[in-house]
């Protein structure tokens, strides 16, 4: 493969990555910041549910709190903070990106890279290896048998 | 570039000793662990406003310079009813104590239910209601009956998760006190 089409592979994989991680740009309304967060955060007294997905009374009351903080001012960080401060980490549904939510994040990625230099070590080691060309005697040898298997 | 399996077995060695310092950092730190403690013990506690099943409202300010003692609970809770003995017991215990607070908060319930249930109708200490579940909310709760011990300057000093004894009610109020058992 050529080095120009290495270029625009790499091009390729890393323009689509920062495309998909990108936050999505525009002014977000506070219904949809409100929504976005309640989504975030898991429902403190149920099972698996995210604050949006419940209907409990803290799920209502946790929704409620969240527009008051946005109609006050708050950023979307305070108010996930807020959270943290009084339930712990654990009411994010996503890891944050410290302790051992480094491994959740972090391992993929280190996945992906050590497999792809892994693939790069191969793919030079077998582009170094000798192409097998044939020796003046080997053409010898091969014209003698045409010449022998024609006569 | 001449051995490259060596360098492959380096990235494996480095990925898998990252793995283990990070693993051994974090022995005891699962970040579910958490939904069993109160993240607000040492803290300021919070400002609340609750009231009272005849309407009085109850503030932060009005507690303090008070150990506080604040139970959430409800009607249709089983271990609420469970701990109602115990409550009872160590309300009669420190009632006459004027350095003393002892708060009910009734968490996902309505006050027509409270009203309406027997139990409640002999209980000596305050009873109130938490409009918008905010103070239930303020003090992270996940569920009831769990039990906050608050000193006289306000800062949490412990936190009961789930029914308390007569004994853990006592350890709390120590604890709000500033007294270690």
């Amino acid at each position: 493969m050529k080095a120009w089409a290495w270029v625009v592979l790499a091009l390729v994989v890393v323009g689509a990555i920062t495309w998909a991680a990108w936050p999505n740009g525009g002014e977000r309304s506070a219904r949809e910041r409100a929504r976005d967060l309640a989504a975030e955060l898991r429902c403190p007294d149920c099972e698996g549910l995210s604050v949006l997905d419940s209907s409990t009374t803290t799920a209502r009351a946790i929704r409620r709190d969240i527009r008051d903080q946005i109609a006050a001012g708050a950023s979307d960080e305070e108010i996930r903070q807020s959270y943290v401060d009084r339930y712990g980490e654990s009411i994010l549904l996503n890891p944050e990106g410290e302790g051992l939510g480094v491994l959740v994040w972090g391992l993929p990625v280190l996945v992906v890279v050590v497999g792809a230099g892994g693939l790069a070590l191969a793919l030079r080691r077998w582009r170094a290896q000798p192409a097998m060309r044939a020796t003046a005697s080997d053409e010898a040898l091969v014209a003698r048998e045409r010449g022998a298997s024609t006569t | 570039m001449r051995q490259p399996t060596r360098w492959i077995a380096l990235a494996v060695a480095v990925v898998v000793a990252l793995v283990g310092v990070v693993l051994a950092t974090q022995v005891g730190g699962d970040p579910r662990a958490d939904a069993t403690k109160s993240q607000l013990v040492g803290e300021l506690a919070p400002d609340f406003r609750v009231t009272t099943l005849d309407g009085q409202a109850i503030t932060t300010a009005d507690l303090a310079g008070k150990a506080v003692i604040v139970n959430f609970w409800n009607t249709w809770c089983v271990p609420c009813q469970e701990e109602l003995p115990a409550l009872r017991s160590f309300a009669d215990a420190h009632a006459d104590e004027p350095d003393f607070a002892f708060l009910g908060i009734v968490r996902d319930d309505t006050k027509t239910a409270v009203q309406a249930y027997e139990p409640a109708k002999t209980i000596d200490w305050t009873v109130v209601t938490d409009p918008g579940a905010k103070a239930a909310l303020a003090f992270g709760t996940r569920g009831q009956p769990e039990t906050f011990a608050i000193t006289p300057d306000g800062f949490v000093a412990g936190a009961q998760i789930g029914p308390s004894t007569r004994a853990d009610l006592e350890t709390l109020l120590d604890a709000a006190r500033g007294r270690l058992r």
